[in-house]
């Protein structure tokens, strides 16, 4: 008798003759790339593209082995249908779909600690309100830092970390110090990785904060709405250039702390929509390796000026004039990224998925981001504390008096998880960019006064089911922009 | 019975037999319309659904462009049907997927075959 091998085996050892319908589908859902294409999605993300009209085929049983080989070949191979009723390799799908729900192993990574509401700019899309005076009732007060300090290591999370925001947080530097300080040590005490990023418009940095930072290895995240024109028309600082204040902020922190610890984040406004090209192009000459197109939130003083609001739709054409600008770049051999579509991107063409809060599924709120507002209030995202200033206490999980368990399992928790899985959301269950995308309450909440929002009538469904379309619209057409594409999502040692 | 698809004073109207239109994929697909029109689901006799749009903004929607969204809608119901299909079709193997997912390894099974040693590590 011969042995059982598990190595390849001759075809002689395959069944070729097959009845129409021999085969079995797998989860997978389809959507019309558009006239011409189809792209069928599988539970784990892989896809293909095909002529419209073969998914209705498929179903149909109409794909046969022999006269379809390569289509056959790759329906099976991509798991989209299967000889058997179970494949047999249903566990190495549950592998990969473990593998794409991987940030579910970990809990809360991120914890905001609100360090100051006060702030020394005036923008008038700002997302929080801004006060300039009281410290004592507008900074986080020491024993307050404790007690978040305290929840935060209750995160079985082995990599925490920490992120100042304001208002303006370099106003209670002192604070921070404090703040790191502590930490440091407990995480030390604890064996945990802590990462600590400072969040600053950068006009009151100075050699002796990054000198601090560079001790305690703190990353600074910086706001860059584009050049000089654009920046200090959003940006509007008393008697100041903004922008003046963010390039010198920039250069000296890049000189200090070394070019990759600076990170910079823009906001489109409606100025910045006739702009694409000149912002991007502000990015790539101050030397950073990409860009990340944000539209902006609709939350706090955006909501409330005309000079923020604009359509989804303008967003949408905003941002495709800009990603080909960044590929005009990538054209001529530079290394520049658009850093929404490499999110994306990550979870269309690779196994994993990414850390970023709001495109998970569940939704990254708690589970991968908590709030500490200035007052002692915990918040659910950062969008959260941003509805509390409008006196929106939606979402609220208590304050920092609170047990770890009543915060993050409490009812209120318990009540925003029933809707945060867009698995299971109307109009989400069957897309097929499911596994692409995410679920927002809270920017449902924002929008469309519920959390289960409308999908029909998102802008976040808008912009993220058109950009996802788009860019692999994209890669379907062009095999030099799938190459570019493919190249950003590598890992970079 | 047959009835033919029409358009009568700016509203569109389909007609779907029961017998090959589920009732979930009607609903799922007048959701994705529930934005910009009034929708509606009735039954035309026993056997055939009637599913009508009407633009809440008709000013925007001349003969034309009724036309085209008389052939969207059409369309349009054909892929939610065949969507609900699949998803019917693999119910049983997606809570499968799920649950082995995220279970610690109490629903695995050995792989088919046998792992052949011919370098001889197992001793």
């Amino acid at each position: 008798m011969t042995k059982k091998t598990r190595k390849f085996r001759d075809i002689s050892n395959f069944n070729l003759q097959q009845n129409e319908n021999e085969y079995y589908l797998l989860p997978f859902k389809f959507h019309r790339l558009n006239n011409d294409k189809e792209i069928i999605v599988n539970e784990v993300g892989d896809y293909l593209t095909l002529p419209n009209g073969t998914v209705e085929k498929i179903i149909k049983r109409e794909i046969n082995k022999i006269k379809d080989t390569d289509l056959y070949g790759d329906l099976i191979s991509n798991f989209f249908i299967s000889e058997e009723v179970i494949s047999p390799l249903i566990d190495v799908l549950a592998t990969r779909y473990r593998t794409k729900k991987l940030f579910l192993n970990y809990f809360t990574g991120l914890h905001i600690f609100v360090i100051s509401l006060r702030c020394e700019h005036t923008c008038h899309y700002c997302q929080v309100s801004r006060v300039t005076q009281n410290k004592d009732l507008y900074d986080m007060s020491l024993l307050n830092i404790d007690k978040g300090i305290d929840i935060m290591f209750k995160s079985p999370n082995p990599h925490i970390t920490m992120e100042f925001q304001g208002g303006e947080a370099l106003l209670a530097f002192d604070n921070i110090k404090y703040a790191v300080e502590k930490a440091e040590k407990i995480a030390q005490e604890k064996g945990k990785i802590l990462s600590k990023v400072i969040c600053t418009n950068l006009a009151l940095i100075n050699e002796d904060i990054l000198e601090y930072c560079k001790e305690h290895d703190i990353l600074i995240s910086t706001s860059l709405d584009g050049p000089k024109f654009i920046h200090d028309k959003n940006r509007n600082k008393p008697n100041a250039s903004s922008y003046d204040l963010a390039i010198n902020g920039i250069n000296l922190s890049r000189e200090k702390l070394g070019f990759e610890n600076v990170s910079a984040l823009m906001t489109t406004t409606k100025l910045s929509l006739d702009y694409p090209t000149e912002i991007v192009d502000e990015y790539f000459n101050l030397g950073f390796k990409g860009i990340f197109i944000r539209n902006i939130s609709p939350y706090g003083f955006a909501l409330r000026s005309d000079k923020s609001k604009y359509e989804t739709e303008k967003f949408l054409d905003f941002y495709k004039k800009a990603l080909h600008r960044v590929l005009d770049y990538n054209f001529k051999g530079h290394f520049f990224t658009e850093d929404l579509a490499r999110i994306f991107l990550s979870k269309i063409l690779t196994p994993f998925n990414v850390g970023f809060v709001d495109l998970q599924s569940p939704a990254g709120l708690i589970n991968g981001v908590i709030v500490f507002n200035y007052d002692g209030s915990v918040y659910a995202t950062d969008e959260s504390r941003m509805l509390a200033e409008q006196k929106d206490y939606t979402f609220k999980l208590g304050t920092l008096d609170d047990d770890y368990d009543d915060l993050f399992f409490g009812e209120k928790s318990q009540e925003i998880t029933e809707i945060w899985a867009n698995e299971g959301l109307n109009g989400c269950s069957e897309c097929a960019f499911q596994q692409y995308c995410g679920a927002d309450p809270v920017h449902n909440y924002a929008t469309q006064g519920n959390m289960y929002g409308h999908r029909p009538t998102s802008d976040f469904c808008q912009k993220n089911m058109e950009i996802i379309r788009y860019l692999l619209e994209l890669m379907e057409n062009n095999e030099d922009i799938k190459k570019i594409f493919q190249g950003w999502v590598k890992v970079r040692s | 019975m047959y009835k033919k698809n029409e358009i009568i004073d700016g509203e569109v109207i389909v007609y779907a037999d029961s017998k090959l239109y589920s009732k979930d994929s009607l609903f799922k697909c007048m959701y994705w319309y529930g934005g910009k029109f009034h929708t509606n689901i009735s039954m035309y006799d026993k056997s055939t659904y009637r599913i009508s749009i009407k633009p809440v903004n008709d000013i925007e929607y001349n003969s034309e462009k009724l036309k085209q969204l008389l052939f969207q809608l059409e369309r349009d119901l054909i892929d939610f049907n065949l969507r609900d299909i699949v998803t019917k079709e693999t119910q049983n193997l997606r809570d499968l997927l799920v649950a082995k997912a995220f279970s610690n390894g109490e629903f695995d099974e050995n792989p088919p075959g046998e792992i052949s040693d011919p370098i001889g590590f197992i001793p």
